[in-house]
């Protein structure tokens, strides 16, 4: 377990190269830093100026080592390394508010971005003009979209917005790849087709994340609720009300266990069962800090009666690891089924590692199905 | 005692667009709410499940918006037990619900 504190301000996004030694990440403003790690420091070697807005979303594609950014500039920007230096390509993705998110695709030919203009773009490269092209999926959105994340059968795009509501929709472009094969959700998949709609949750959807194979796709709500649906002829949502702050990003570890973070500021694991078509809480994954136990003097207790009403001698210091709010949480090793190692990033401008062998040791009742 | 909790608190008119009637099933969680001794709250809380924690909380906020007399000190004692039991959750839940009670 590795924390490491980047800057002061909130870090607005982050991703990670192939082979984990390089994390780009926006702190909060117009650019993207590229910090390489270097034994246990981390040095800046690169900055993306490009953006005239605020950095809201960054995604480095693993295998054709490219990157994708977005922002409140209503622009989203595809960078290629050439020698030594990160150059841009406009992307004209033709919406009128500012975008929020963005993914690569699991084959990396094409990205989604979502935006406040209610509708998702879907960009893929159009070889004959060597431009980057957009297509829209408008309905049946009714707000901005918060999150998105991509089946493994690369046409398949689960959103979360803030019209309270996770859908999977079809991202399906005949022009890049070929008809895909029937999963768990349907069988006929044109561009835009809605395969599924929550129901169940209110609150706007902050994160959602799909499971390994696909069949299962869980999303954090505001109403502080964590939900699992799971595919088939008629789908099966279950959810977990929380006694929590909202959860803002959610991912599978195995097929079976999620990890979300959010406003509590750690991490917590969920523990789905299909059998029971069931979800429940399975441990707050932080390592508390032995803090030293002063006792209080009778003035101060005293004090604490008369100002605060309390007996008890609690601070108000949070004893978790991160000390704002977490808005980020993406997977180091092991992919969705088997998790290794996660990272987390928050407000507070700080990234912890979090490896999952010393949390399943440290935490005696926590198992990971 | 309880069994009027249990009952009162049955079928919220949540999904009503009559103010009348949410006025009226108001005013009997209150009156229940009211009449509970301090020491009978907690266990009446117990008592209820996750979903009937958060509806509770729905009517003790909605309490808290008209103050009658000594009811906001008697819905802040339901409200230090309901805490205890639904967390910072149930209170997002209050805040975040579109269908009020």
């Amino acid at each position: 377990m590795a924390y490491h504190s980047f800057l002061l301000e909130p870090i607005s996004c982050h991703s990670w190269n192939k082979d984990r030694t390089q994390i780009a990440l926006c702190p909060n403003n117009h650019e993207v830093h590229i910090y390489k790690k270097d034994g246990s420091n981390w040095n800046k070697i690169h900055v993306l100026k490009e953006h005239n807005g605020q950095v809201t979303g960054i995604d480095w594609a693993p295998e054709s080592n490219r990157i994708v950014t977005c922002g409140t500039d209503r622009n989203a920007y595809v960078w290629t390394l050439k020698g030594d230096v990160w150059k841009p390509t406009l992307v004209i993705l033709r919406i009128n508010r500012a975008a929020r998110c963005v993914t690569w695709s699991p084959k990396e030919n094409k990205f989604a971005v979502g935006s406040g203009s209610r509708l998702i773009s879907v960009c893929y490269f159009e070889q004959e003009n060597d431009w980057w092209v957009c297509k829209h999926i408008k309905k049946p959105i009714r707000s901005t979209i918060l999150c998105l994340d991509w089946h493994p059968n690369n046409v398949l795009l689960a959103a979360g917005s803030c019209d309270f509501k996770c859908r999977i929709f079809s991202a399906y472009i005949k022009e890049v790849e070929e008809k895909p094969a029937p999963t768990a959700w349907g069988s006929k998949m044109p561009f835009g087709e809605v395969m599924f709609e929550s129901t169940g949750t209110s609150g706007w959807v902050h994160g959602v994340c799909f499971s390994d194979s696909g069949n299962r796709v869980a999303w954090a709500s505001h109403d502080s609720t964590v939900a699992v649906a799971e595919g088939g002829k008629t789908a099966v949502c279950t959810s977990l009300s929380s006694e929590t702050l909202p959860l803002l990003c959610v991912t599978f570890i195995t097929e079976n266990s999620l990890v979300a973070a959010g406003h509590d500021c750690y991490p917590v694991l969920f523990v789905y069962d299909s059998n029971n078509a069931a979800l429940s809480f399975g441990g707050k994954l932080d390592v508390p800090k032995q803090s030293a136990q002063k006792g209080l003097t009778a003035r101060e207790r005293f004090q604490n009666l008369d100002k605060k009403a309390s007996v008890d001698s609690k601070e108000a210091v949070l004893e978790s690891v991160h000390k704002n709010s977490i808005s980020q949480i993406s997977i180091l090793n092991g992919g969705k089924a088997k998790c290794a190692k996660f990272c987390t990033t928050g407000m507070d401008g700080g990234m912890a590692i979090w490896d999952v062998k010393t949390l399943e040791s440290a935490m005696k009742d926590l198992k990971i199905v | 005692m309880m069994a009027a909790l249990h009952i009162a608190l049955r079928n919220p008119p949540i999904n009503s667009k009559n103010p009348a009637i949410k006025e009226r099933a108001q005013n009997v969680v209150l009156k229940v709410l009211t009449s509970f001794r301090g020491s009978d709250i907690e266990p009446a809380v117990k008592s209820l499940d996750k979903n009937g924690v958060d509806l509770l909380m729905k009517y003790i906020y909605k309490g808290f918006e008209r103050p009658v007399e000594n009811s906001s000190a008697i819905l802040l004692q339901w409200h230090e037990k309901a805490f205890a039991i639904g967390g910072l959750g149930s209170i997002v839940r209050v805040l975040t619900a579109r269908k009020t009670v």
